[in-house]
């Protein structure tokens, strides 16, 4: 069973963002990193590469030069190999066009399974896995707190506020995990040493057949108008009770209508 | 006469051929460790300063002071001995030897009887301490538990044995040469002032004088010899060993600065490393021939035990347990590594002995949780040669390599075993990994990233310089290094703002990095992740060396630390300051003037980065000293001897569930001088001491107002009363 994890590099949250002219972030003033949300996907892929469930476990991705290092990070962590769909015509992409080009992509690549993180630490959108089971006609099976494969099928457990589902889906499907998946390994240095010499292989748009026009900032779904820095958070309230805290504190809540 | 030659030198043969076989065998176990760490130099000069100092003047071992004088009597009373053994020796063939020029003297005799009995006075000393120290009646808190009792007792007792014998040979030697040949005796000058030797020529048998010669003197000579050939086969080696262990140490001390990973003698380029390199020690062979050389010289005397803050709370982790376990294993597996191995590098099945290629194959450090782990009265069991907790309870503090008197150097040992066990197998506390992650991904242990590194200073009353680039202007004196908990941490930010408003109350152009700071990498060095380390450092190095900062102020121990000691590895070189040795400076020159007096008893807590590793012991107890009203009070563990908040060596981002906690320990020591501020220098002795000091105000045993703070931030109440409120506001 061959694997395809979809990984996506973000601007590191705890930087400050800068953005450019065309509102899009500034990617080169600032850190990026390998989403978060994405080394969950990426340590169950290792997982069941080890469990001798998948035989080929490849990581791929969308997005700017530096995106390898993320790819790098995941290949430290486990997999084969990774593939980076790299075009300048893709700045500015929206969710609806980056699905288009990571299904061109998984179709090129060929899977039985996709795995990814629920969401994205940047636009944290968490549409893409439907998105691109739409496109590529594959079932879907969302916000995986675990998982298991087995007769062509994958087994999640699907958890809510009111009740824990368990979904089967048989394959080929796409997948996306949450946080109670486990935490990804802590990379030794050899696997880093190793992950060096793991192959990238680079896919321009031209390659996967996807016309330019078709993506980018141009032909983006949605338009921002303005960025603005959020606020810094101000200091909190203080009650000191000195006998009507209480009291206060209602008054404090329900005068911002929380009770 | 010739057969008392015959059976004299046979015996030294027979010995010394087995005592030297053996050093031969330990030489040849030393060959298939490591080679020495290229720089790692002996500067002959330091080198023959610290013979002199902590071989011939015992230094470190008087440090204690009755232990100490009675090895200093034993060791001169053996310096001195070694005359009588000369004499012994040709007096096989020679009866009436004596030694050129002195032997003339009675005096001589005199020194060489005096000694002599110092000795076995010293032994007796030895022998109450051993008693009153007993771990059998003290357990754990016996320096002694987990040392080799019997052998050591056997060591006393050889020791007096050899004694004794080599005067009564004298003894017999009077007898023979005065009722025998008293010509000759008018000769041996130095026997008319040898007062013990006489009186035992007193009690000797006055027949058969030659015989009773001779008797003793074989005696004296077989008791010398057979208590060489123990010591080459016991923890009794220090006697050879300290000298080239001495010699070979790290100068001043294995302090400060962590050396950086060799392999095969080089250091490792993490950028683009040998496909063979191995990073730290995985198996015994890993370290160099001078560990192996430390394991050995360990003569078990627990000094290290007795200071170490993991062991004093209750935590499996002995330096000297450690020491023993590692020197143990090693000799257990020289079998394996001395074996001819195959095109593969394995010994051939049945090639050793079974209990030596089983040795061989125990993981070095043990895996996690494993139940049969124990660090006990008869050293170390379980599945790894040193268990995982015994390895990860050490907080670097270095209060062990402080108190060796041989100095091994048992931090670097642990770190560099820490090294493979986190760059090769990824294996340590889960926890840490949070803040490893976040030291990769926002350059400081919580994660907060640097858009946050300013948040401290907005509370300044005055228009702090922060770096934008270019180069650090020609007017500003110092960088001030903040440090990721004086930037982020809400206590520390408090001594920022102290500190920034000091230097500048007293006029000093100062400028901060801001978000151009990162992470030093300390916590990430001492847990053994040098990959990191090496990144963060480079990386500061370049804004630093960009910048062209020359003087750097600093106010977090761990941070002065790397700046100051680490830095130049990477190519760092400035002049860092720790923020009291510079706020002691400016008291002193009048540039700060402390006016309002601060009525308090202040207890002073020694940062071990800032004391012990650093030799900062001064200035933070000058600035205290100099504020009016303030009564500066010590700890009975102070200074050299300081004991560790719990925080160091990456343990302030790792659990602490084993035995109690280290931090109570400190604070509950610090709570008994009735203090009304317990200060420190360091911001993450702040944090431990704080807790600790509120878990007792929790239970009402502590006065509600006692309080942790930095040595800056009280003298900002005697500076500036008015502006303490707006700054301490978090």
């Amino acid at each position: 069973m061959k694997i395809v994890v979809l990984v996506k590099y973000v601007p590191e949250p705890t930087a400050t963002w800068k953005f450019a002219p065309d509102l899009t972030v500034d990617r080169a003033g600032v850190e990026g990193r390998l989403s978060e949300l994405d080394e969950y996907a990426v340590e169950q892929a290792a997982q069941l590469a080890e469990k001798g469930v998948a035989s080929e476990v490849v990581f791929l991705t969308v997005g700017p030069a530096k995106a390898s290092e993320g790819l790098r990070k995941a290949l430290a962590i486990g997999g084969d190999k990774a593939v980076h769909v790299v075009d300048d015509a893709i700045h500015g992409s929206c969710a609806l066009s980056t699905s288009l080009v990571l299904a061109k992509a998984l179709e090129k690549e060929g899977f039985d399974l996709v795995l990814t993180g629920m969401a994205s630490t940047d636009a944290e959108l968490s549409v893409i896995p439907s998105m691109v089971a739409d496109r590529l006609g594959i079932n879907q099976a969302t916000f995986a707190g675990e998982l298991s494969v087995e007769g062509g099928a994958v087994t999640i457990r699907r958890d809510s506020d009111v009740a824990s589902e368990r979904i089967t889906a048989s394959l080929p499907a796409i997948v996306s995990v949450t946080d109670q998946t486990g935490e990804a390994r802590y990379p030794a240095f050899k696997a880093i040493m190793g992950a060096k010499k793991k192959p990238i292989t680079t896919w321009s748009l031209a390659d996967l057949g996807v016309d330019a026009a078709a993506v980018g900032l141009g032909a983006a779904s949605v338009r921002t108008i303005d960025v603005a820095p959020t606020p810094a958070r101000t200091a909190g309230t203080i009650i000191t009770d000195d006998g009507e805290g209480a009291a206060q504190l209602a008054d404090f809540l329900a005068g911002r209508g929380f009770i | 006469m010739w057969v008392r030659f015959v059976l004299g030198l046979l015996m030294t043969v027979v010995c010394l051929g087995i005592a030297g076989r053996r050093a031969y065998f330990l030489y040849r176990v030393g060959k298939t460790f490591q080679p020495l760490e290229a720089e790692r130099r002996v500067d002959p000069g330091s080198a023959v300063r610290a013979e002199v100092a902590e071989v011939a003047f015992q230094r470190k071992l008087l440090r204690w002071t009755v232990p100490g004088a009675a090895h200093f009597l034993v060791f001169w009373g053996f310096m001195v001995l070694l005359f009588t053994i000369v004499e012994a020796f040709i007096g096989l063939v020679k009866p009436d030897f004596q030694i050129p020029i002195v032997g003339n003297f009675a005096w001589f005799g005199f020194f060489e009887d005096l000694f002599a009995l110092l000795c076995v006075a010293a032994l007796a000393v030895f022998t109450v301490l051993r008693i009153q120290q007993a771990p059998k009646n003290l357990g754990r808190r016996s320096r002694f538990f987990g040392s080799h009792i019997g052998p050591a007792w056997f060591v006393l007792f050889m020791i007096f044995n050899v004694v004794w014998t080599l005067l009564a040979y004298r003894g017999a030697s009077i007898n023979a040469q005065e009722l025998h040949e008293p010509a000759n005796a008018d000769k041996m000058g130095f026997l008319h002032g040898a007062f013990a030797s006489q009186w035992f020529a007193s009690i000797l048998p006055k027949t058969n004088v030659e015989f009773w010669e001779t008797f003793f003197l074989l005696l004296s000579l077989a008791v010398l010899l057979g208590f060489t050939v123990f010591v080459t086969y016991s923890k009794h080696m220090h006697i050879f060993a300290s000298i080239p262990n001495v010699a070979f140490a790290r100068r001043p001390r294995a302090l400060g600065a962590l050396e950086p990973v060799y392999w095969q003698g080089t250091k490792v380029d993490f950028e683009d490393p040998g496909d063979d390199d191995v990073m730290g020690v995985g198996k015994i062979e890993d370290f160099t021939w001078k560990g192996l050389l430390d394991f050995a010289t360990c003569t078990e005397c627990g000094r290290c035990q007795s200071q170490c803050p993991a062991w004093n709370t209750d935590k499996p982790l002995s330096p000297k347990v450690l020491i023993m376990g590692l020197r143990d294993h090693s000799l257990a597996k020289a079998p394996y590594l001395l074996a001819a191995k195959n095109a593969d590098g394995e010994v051939p099945e049945g090639g050793i002995p079974e209990a030596a290629a089983a040795e061989a194959a125990r993981p070095l450090i043990g895996p996690e949780g494993d139940e049969t782990a124990h660090v006990g009265e008869h050293g170390i069991t379980g599945e790894g040669v040193i268990p995982f907790d015994m390895l990860w309870s050490c907080t670097t503090c270095g209060a062990c390599v402080e108190q060796c008197p041989v100095d091994i150097e048992h931090v670097d040992h642990i770190v560099d075993m820490r090294r493979y066990q986190v760059l090769m197998e990824s294996a340590f506390p889960e926890e840490a990994g949070i803040m490893l992650r976040n030291l990769e991904h926002a350059g400081d242990p919580w994660g907060l990233g640097a858009s946050a590194r300013l948040e401290w200073a907005e509370t300044l009353d005055f228009e702090l310089r922060v770096y934008e680039g270019d180069k650090i202007p020609d007017d500003v004196e110092y960088l001030y290094w903040v440090g990721c908990a004086g930037a982020l941490d809400d206590t520390a930010k408090r001594t920022a703002r102290a500190v920034a408003t000091l230097l500048h109350e007293a006029g000093v152009e100062f400028m901060v990095l801001g978000e151009a700071e990162s992470c030093t990498g300390d916590p990430a060095r001492r847990m053994g992740h040098e990959f990191l380390f090496q990144m963060l450092a480079m990386q500061n190095v370049e804004v630093l060396n960009e910048a062209g900062a020359k003087r750097i102020v600093v106010t977090c121990a761990h941070c002065y630390n790397t700046l100051a000691n680490e830095y130049p590895q990477v190519g760092g070189h400035y002049e860092v300051v720790h923020h009291t040795t510079l706020l002691a400076r400016l008291v002193a020159d009048k540039r700060l003037t402390p006016v309002q007096r601060v009525d308090a008893a202040v207890t002073y807590h020694d940062p071990c980065y800032l004391g012990r590793h650093n030799r900062i012991f001064a200035a933070p107890r000058e600035v205290l000293g100099a504020i009016p009203g303030t009564r500066v009070q010590e700890m009975p563990r102070n200074r050299e001897k300081s004991f560790c908040c719990g925080a160091g060596g990456a343990r302030m981002w790792m659990d602490e569930n084993l035995g109690e906690r280290i931090n109570q320990n400190r604070a509950d020591e610090a709570l008994a001088t009735a203090p009304d501020v317990v200060a420190a220098a360091c911001p993450f002795c702040i944090t431990m001491l704080s807790d600790g000091v509120a878990q007792r105000q929790q239970e009402g045993t502590a006065a509600a107002t006692v309080s942790v703070t930095d040595v800056s931030e009280v003298l900002l109440r005697s500076v500036r009363p008015d502006l303490v409120d707006s700054l301490s506001a978090s």
